[in-house]
């Protein structure tokens, strides 16, 4: 990607934004350098890779699927089973009669979207000040961003429970999604990605008269959406996965989040029946994953959009 | 991505070429007033949350590591440095230190090392690399807790998918759980299969994000593989690594929910305690919560040092 | 004056220079800011609960018909955690500035540190006041919340651990159809389980110590004549303490011992001959197993710990809500409930009475492996105070005893023991007490 290219595309703001699948293809073609003079030989090793990959990752995720399949009484068993027979959906019917799952996962949906789309615009703003504008301060304020990542919740918890319990937001999306709601890791990773950009065509946007909020979202953003894919990703996922404070905060099925519910189907004193825990694995994991397939062409597709015009 | 997160200028280190100018021209100022003002608007939201909840917290937790206070109690009494130079004397302190610098280096390096391979290999053209994309990603997407329960099936030394593989060649499956070191081998195995997806990712970001221009000239030039991934990959690649560098590090030292459900700290006490583990069983299971606040502050502590030590060797890498 | 206000530094927002408000030093125990007021009006009763033993539908059950009796009052059930480790932490986090709860499950470890911060309400008075009779619950159930002679909690989700054995495996090894009468009787059984079992089967499995291999080992302990402790003195180095250390520790040495995270899928599955498990689990186990299952009282006599769970009142509610929530709590365990809610869970009835019930004397008719248990019951005994009282006691010992089973020498890790112990005990307990 060449700066030149950036740069037309910058200029060009009557680019169309759809584009014929064709086209959208080749271009993708182009940008990725070094998938067209591979031999033969570095093809096939890149299957065996491939497979071995699959192998070591898939084979747990395997068995949590094929255990949420099994009855009760085949989970554990001496050899290990490795297809459930008889499979069932019982697992799966407990799932969601035992516990409110459909509850709880509205409650995960609301929180986790709330809390990554203010991160996500935190993020982008805050590194967008830290990397484009010049104040006084600048790196003082970036690391007080960024120590943030080293304070570990087990010590916040407490403290922020009392807080937001005095302003009465127990038990409520706000008082659930406000205290989460701070950006250190995007900020960080943003700014990385800002500062990383060609000078030249910020100062040419500058000079063309781009105010600050327009060099934003017409040059910056534009150049940046594989690492801003990246980042929403990740913060969807640890918003999805979050457990200590949504647990504290919550009391019940009306705020309480997907992983706090799931722990009510293991028994605290007694035999747990894992087969229902295994399935709430997989289903609170399925909706993250389609985001995961959907985003990664937007990855691509925002850089297609940058290089097509070389 | 290129350039650094402590300087806004640098120059690419490239074999082919002159050295080309990346990154925001300087400014002769420090900024202008309506710059002052539009930043502050920026970034005041978010320091608005970050002082009210982690740091206000923070500086709680510093003043109640000089204090005996007990999780349940009304009130703490000072005690100066005692819970300090306790900490620095006690036994248990070596085991902790050690379980942390043994996890952290083996999740910071291999987590790193595999995603980056990981990332190269999925950005090439191969049939079926979404799918293996997403494989690779999911375990990422799993919570710690369950990931932690999963992974009794397979280091189960009855029931587990290892004792079923090694039984297959007629070995025998370790104790996973009894002893300390396995213990330790089997948490540091599943916190990297399930971080896996997340270095992988931001490596993949920044590979996409890459200059193939710089590539295909020194391919023109006649380097070898190795040669291109040494002086034209890595270079490029090298503020994500620091970034990375930080991020997993940081992660890994705070890593609480698989080692709570798989092992609880244990076996023999301490096997898989790690500091952040130490933080709670001393503050919620000895309800010793100033001592517990003094191990956290002390932790808060290497991991400023460590990270400012990372930030300049970054900057000095870059000068050379 | 020299303490510093807790809630001084964690309920201000923002007070970083909050030491100036040292003088609110000892007043934490009145009513905090938050505990009448935002939204927990005096008629509504706010049960927090883990829901021990996938308690929950019936807790609710048991909360309809409470309010059925009491149409003036309400109760909300609070999920309050996974287990009694998380209630005990969100209980604390309100401790610290939030809104109190009503009711709070208090495991046997977790109800002592919150009794002695004065965080919970001794209920003895409250008792009389209500006239209520405590003398039928079970005495050493109702007799483990009791410091300085006032009671913290009343029983309610109580188990004991059971003898669990393999009626198949023991048939092959022609024993009798019946638990050990002592740990020595075990001794000469075990050889003959082990040549019944083959090489890979286990002939006892007990949980490791992070996983409450301190609770069950009392057994032992007390089987030889030993303690953890007398009152606070801790007695590990006591002869007898060390014999059922080495007894332990020889098991392992000759192959019959294993430890595990959790031996009821080990034993479920039929590869371990033997185990100490929960009642709790009795439900699970007898469901899953594909053998004849066997129950039989811990060996020895009256040497069976209890454990589980109570409910408890903070100290720093109203009296409005004291009296309500002692209402409740008195309803949660009376016999009738009792039953209900032990049948639906596998725990102890924690009234005397319950065992006179028709429902209660029909379910018992058919389960037997639960009559093991009920019959059991006036054999346990409370556990010693360094295991259950002394801050982080179960994981301390638990520590020990992982070391003890991988061969470290008993008498000196026990001695060990005791000194830690001792000092904790000196440190956070001693200048506390009777205060």
């Amino acid at each position: 990607m060449s700066t030149s290219t950036v740069i037309g595309t910058l200029d060009d703001e009557s680019l169309p934004p759809e584009r014929t699948r064709r086209q959208r293809r080749r271009a993708a073609h182009n940008v990725e350098p070094s998938s067209h003079h591979r031999g033969p030989v570095w093809t096939a090793l890149g299957y065996v890779g491939m497979v071995l990959v699959v192998l070591l990752v898939a084979v747990p995720l395997f068995w949590i699927l094929i255990t949420s399949f099994k009855d009760r009484g085949d989970i554990y068993v001496r050899p290990a089973q490795w297809w459930p027979s008889p499979a069932t959906s019982d697992n799966y019917h407990e799932l969601t009669t035992r516990i409110p799952f459909f509850d709880y996962v509205r409650n995960s949906v609301i929180i986790t979207s709330a809390t990554a789309v203010a991160k996500i615009v935190l993020g982008v703003l805050s590194a967008y000040a830290l990397s484009l504008l010049r104040f006084p301060g600048r790196s003082v304020v970036f690391l007080v961003v960024i120590a943030a990542l080293m304070v570990p919740n087990q010590i916040t918890v407490i403290s922020n429970y009392a807080l937001v319990a005095q302003l009465g937001w127990r038990n409520t999306f706000q008082g659930i999604i406000i205290p989460l709601a701070g950006v250190a890791f995007g900020t960080f990773l943003m700014r990385n990605q800002f500062l990383s950009l060609p000078g030249e065509i910020i100062e040419a946007a500058r000079l063309d008269g781009a105010g600050p909020m327009k060099l934003l979202w017409r040059v910056v953003m534009p150049m940046s959406w594989p690492t801003l894919v990246a980042f929403s990703l990740i913060t969807v996922v640890n918003e999805w996965n979050e457990y200590l404070w949504p647990y504290l905060m919550s009391d019940d099925e009306t705020t309480a989040t997907l992983p706090v519910g799931l722990t009510f189907l293991q028994n605290n004193d007694g035999v747990t029946n894992w087969g229902p825990v295994m399935a709430g694995t997989i289903l609170a994991m399925l909706p993250i994953l389609v985001l995961f397939l959907f985003l990664q062409r937007q990855m691509i597709k925002g850089l297609t959009a940058g290089a097509v015009k070389s | 991505m290129q350039s650094s997160v402590t300087d806004s200028r640098r120059d690419t280190p490239v074999s082919a070429g002159p050295p080309e100018q990346v990154g925001p021209a300087p400014r002769r100022s420090s900024g202008k007033a309506w710059e002052w003002t539009l930043a502050a608007l920026l970034l005041l939201p978010n320091l608005v949350l970050l002082v009210v909840f982690t740091y206000r917290p923070l500086l709680d937790n510093i003043r109640l590591s000089f204090t005996d206070w007990n999780i349940s109690s009304p009130v703490a009494n000072p005690v100066g440095l005692a819970n300090y130079v306790e900490w620095f004397g006690r036994d248990d302190t070596r085991v902790v230190v050690r379980n942390t610098l043994v996890f952290t280096v083996a999740t910071v390096g291999i987590s790193m090392a595999l995603g980056l391979g990981l990332a190269l290999l999925l950005d090439q053209k191969l049939k079926g690399r979404n799918l293996v994309r997403s494989v690779v990603f999911a375990p990422f997407v799993i919570s710690g807790a369950a990931v932690g329960i999963a992974f009794q099936f397979v280091f189960d030394p009855q029931f587990g998918l290892v004792r079923d593989l090694l039984a297959r060649v007629g070995a025998s499956s370790p104790d996973f759980y009894q002893q300390p070191g396995w213990a330790l081998f089997m948490v540091t195995v599943t916190y990297i299969w399930k971080n896996l997806g997340y270095t992988f990712v931001i490596y993949l970001a920044a590979l996409q994000g890459r200059r193939a221009d710089l590539d295909e000239a020194a391919e023109i030039d006649g380097a070898s593989a190795w040669t291109r991934f040494r002086r034209v990959l890595m270079p490029q690649l090298r503020p994500t690594t620091f970034f990375l560098s930080i991020t997993v590090l940081l992660s890994s030292v705070q890593v609480f929910d698989i080692i709570n459900v798989m092992t609880r700290g244990g076996p023999q006490g301490n096997g898989t305690a790690t500091l952040v583990y130490q933080v709670y069983q001393e503050t919620f299971v000895n309800q010793r919560a100033g001592y517990g606040a003094t191990v956290a502050t002390i932790m808060f502590v290497i991991l400023l040092a460590v990270t400012v030590v990372q930030v300049r060797f970054m900057d000095r890498g870059q000068k050379s | 004056m020299n303490e510093f206000s807790r809630r001084g530094f964690l309920g201000l927002a923002g007070a970083a220079g909050v030491a100036g408000l040292a003088a609110c030093a000892g007043t934490g125990t009145a009513p905090s800011s938050g505990g009448n007021g935002g939204g927990a009006s005096s008629n509504t009763i706010e049960f927090w609960s883990n829901h021990p033993g996938n308690s929950k539908p019936v807790e609710q059950q048991i909360i309809k018909a409470f309010e059925a009796a009491n149409p003036n009052l309400k109760v909300k059930l609070v999920d309050a955690g996974k287990n009694y480790e998380e209630v005990a932490q969100k209980f604390n986090a309100s401790l610290a500035g939030g809104q109190l709860p009503d009711v709070v499950v208090v495991s046997d470890v977790t109800w002592f540190n919150f009794a002695l911060n004065k965080q919970l309400a001794p209920l003895d008075d409250l008792l009389s006041a209500a006239k209520i009779d405590t003398s039928d619950y079970v005495d050493a159930l109702y007799n483990d919340y009791n410091l300085d002679d006032k009671h913290f909690a009343l029983p309610f989700s109580r188990s004991t651990p059971l003898f669990y054995y393999n009626k198949d495996l023991w048939k092959a090894a022609g024993l009798e159809d019946r638990g050990p009468k002592d740990w020595d009787e075990f001794l000469t059984w075990a050889p003959k389980l082990k040549a019944a079992a083959g090489s890979d089967k286990v002939v006892m499995e007990l949980p490791d110590g992070s996983n409450y291999l301190d609770w069950v080992f009392q057994n032992m302990v007390w089987g030889y004549g030993g303690a953890y402790s007398k009152e606070w003195t801790p007695t590990f180095s006591d002869p007898n303490t060390v014999k059922a250390g080495k007894y332990l520790q020889d098991l392992a040495k000759n192959g019959f011992l294993k430890l595990s995270k959790d031996p009821a899928p080990d034993f479920t599955a039929g590869i371990v001959g033997c185990s100490m498990m929960s009642t709790g689990s009795l439900g699970g186990v007898a469901k899953d197993a594909k053998f004849d299952v066997g129950t039989a009282f811990l060996p020895g006599d009256g040497n069976c710990p209890t454990g589980g769970a109570g409910v408890g009142i903070p100290a720093n509610i109203t009296d409005e809500r004291k009296k309500n929530a002692l209402k409740f709590i008195e309803f949660l365990t009376n016999a009738q409930n009792t039953v209900t809610f032990t049948q639906a869970t596998g725990y102890m009835p924690v009234r005397k009475s319950a065992v006179d019930l028709p429902e209660e004397k029909a379910f018992l008719e058919k389960n037997p492996n639960a009559k093991t248990a009920i019959e059991q019951l006036p054999k346990t005994r409370s556990q010693d105070n360094v295991r259950v009282l002394l801050p982080g006691g179960g994981a301390r010992i638990g520590k020990a005893l992982d070391q003890v089973v991988q061969g470290q020498d008993v008498a000196t890790v026990f001695k060990a023991l005791d000194a830690e112990s001792q000092q904790v005990f000196d440190s956070q307990i001693k200048s506390k007490l009777g205060a």
